[in-house]
């Protein structure tokens, strides 16, 4: 049984297609990135699976139940960390994760023992007596996550949990989210931080406008996308001389102007990496330094929306 | 426990802050001891069902209304602050349905409704012990208009929080509702001594009817007026807690 099975999910927003026809299939145990530009789909995609906003077409199921159904079945056994902050000004840290245990029915003493080990867990014991109102966006945003651990889920959705967060945290959230996820936790995550992605996800879906442009591993995205190699080459000559030498070399992006070094972008690196050296060497340059780097998960998904851009309009 | 209870006891966990309760006491109490017996000088006394009643008293009993209102109009923006702050999202992905989040708010709008009329009794029995005249009768009266009125204003402070977005329009409006229905009503002075034509208003404001069934409970002299009143009080609860259940069911996220 999978964990979430989406097929041709639409929403629309009157003539607006939000969401078009996606399919999503997201296996028990299996920490899913969903990743996408601002404005891409992402959070109206993530509404939907956890059922706060109804598709316009297509059907879904989630952890074996029918959502359109059955919604509330659905959302008694999911977590949910909304892209929006959610707080009780009034209330104190400590008060808000044991009202939010008592809101998901968990049972006192349950509750405040959960509440002990996740404020140790996500750094917030010291700020259990302060008002909600009163912390800085990211300690709210700690708390928010933090709090949803009150209850038991067999899947949790996360919508951009990290904004707000300084590094050191969301390094902690990531491997808290990992650590999670190893114990069987089905982790559903969106975000545009594709660093984040790569670390904690072993599946991911690129979404741009609505739809679903490739969904792999993040290895085989990058085997099967990730054509493009970035040569960077310093020498002892200026940019004129440079950009002389290599103009017209065809299949890559020559990048000068940054003084000694040249940057060259290629789906064909051996190829085009002789053509250079040989250009170097008839024009007198020499040569101080070479590296070449594989794409990144960032350069896969520039690449796919780009890609995808381009097809639209040509 | 159940869902709703659930939501309630989170709601009034949130509402009754020491603040709120402070304020629901203290802003009564001005208008009992500063403004009442202020305004004896002028105002040396009410003629209600026949008898001579002392401003401070009239006024007293009329601040339950009063109190009723205020206190379930804010505790009402209870909808507003959780659409606000995220919370309305974050419990509608969670275990509950809209109609559970409904009932529930209108529970704690209740409870804090009746929680706001016990406090102004208590502070202001002094005030009026000489002519209370309280009945097997006339207590289950005041209980329901209390309870009616909450379940009314609530109402009318979650159809305010449903359609509005911005804070500044929000305040505006639910502040002009707030003074319209205060002092166009018989909660600070009786309709009779008003002009005709301000009287006759009074008569379309629900705190009149809720003002004037507990001043009838606690004063006796229960008309045939009053449970006209009583019933439209009833008719314009029931309207508006469905007009209030039907637009809660329609907040988009």
């Amino acid at each position: 049984m999978k964990c979430i099975s989406a097929a041709a999910l639409s929403k629309e927003y009157g003539d607006t297609r939000a969401v078009d026809r996606i399919d999503l299939n997201v296996e028990p145990g299996q920490s899913f990135g969903f990743l996408g530009a601002n404005g891409a789909g992402k959070s109206t995609t993530i509404k939907m699976l956890t059922t706060l906003i109804r598709p316009t077409s297509g059907s879904l199921n989630i952890l074996g139940v029918d959502a359109l159904r059955d919604p509330l079945r659905v959302r008694r056994r999911i977590g949910v960390v909304l892209q929006q902050p959610s707080y009780e000004p009034t209330l104190s840290v400590e008060r808000s994760m044991t009202k939010y245990g008592m809101m998901w029915g968990v049972p006192g003493s349950e509750s405040r023992s959960r509440a002990e080990r996740l404020m140790r867990d996500f750094g917030l014991a010291d700020l259990r007596r302060k008002r909600n109102e009163d912390l800085s966006i990211g300690q709210r945003r700690r708390v928010q996550v933090a709090r949803e651990f009150m209850h038991d889920m067999d899947l949790l959705f996360l919508d951009e949990p990290t904004v707000g967060l300084d590094p050191a945290a969301r390094r902690e959230l990531l491997d808290y989210l990992k650590e999670k996820a190893t114990s069987g936790l089905t982790i559903f995550y969106t975000t545009h931080i594709l660093s984040e992605a790569d670390y904690l996800c072993d599946n991911i879906a690129i979404i741009q406008k609505g739809r679903i442009l490739a969904s792999d591993t993040p290895a085989a995205l990058k085997k099967r996308l990730g054509r493009q190699k970035t040569i960077t080459l310093r020498t002892n000559a200026d940019d004129h001389a440079v950009s002389a030498a290599l103009a017209g070399i065809p299949d890559c992006v020559v990048q000068t102007g940054m003084g000694a070094s040249v940057t060259i972008e290629t789906a064909k690196p051996e190829h085009i990496l002789m053509e250079v050296l040989g250009r170097l060497r008839k024009n007198g340059i020499k040569m101080r330094e070479i590296s070449a780097e594989a794409a990144t998960l960032e350069d896969i998904f520039l690449e796919t929306i780009r890609d995808a851009s381009g097809s639209e309009t040509g | 426990m159940h869902p709703v209870l659930r939501l309630v006891n989170r709601n009034l966990t949130v509402s009754l802050n020491p603040g709120f309760l402070i304020w629901q006491v203290l802003f009564p109490l001005i208008y009992i001891f500063v403004v009442g017996f202020a305004y004896t000088s002028l105002i040396p006394g009410v003629t209600y069902n026949g008898e001579h009643v002392t401003y401070p008293a009239f006024l007293a009993t009329g601040m339950i209304g009063f109190n009723i209102m205020n206190s379930t109009l804010v505790s009402g923006l209870i909808i507003w602050n959780d659409r606000r702050h995220g919370m309305f999202e974050q419990i509608m992905s969670g275990p509950y349905t809209r109609m559970q989040y409904v009932l529930a708010n209108i529970c704690t709008i209740g409870t804090v409704g009746m929680i706001s009329a016990a406090l102004i009794v208590g502070v202001g029995y002094p005030v009026f012990q000489e002519s209370v005249e309280f009945t097997l009768y006339t207590i289950p009266l005041i209980v329901f208009a209390s309870v009616t009125g909450s379940v009314l204003f609530g109402s009318l402070a979650a159809i305010i929080s449903t359609r509005l977005t911005s804070s500044e329009g929000f305040n505006v409006v639910i502040n002009t509702t707030f003074i319209f229905l205060a002092f166009a009503s018989t909660a600070f002075y009786p309709a009779e001594g008003a002009p005709e034509g301000l009287g006759a208003v009074f008569y379309f404001n629900p705190l009149t009817y809720i003002v004037d069934a507990i001043r009838a409970g606690i004063f006796g002299g229960i008309t045939p007026a009053v449970f006209v009143e009583m019933a439209a009080l009833s008719a314009i609860a029931a309207t508006l807690f469905v007009v209030a259940a039907k637009m809660m069911t329609k907040v988009d996220f």
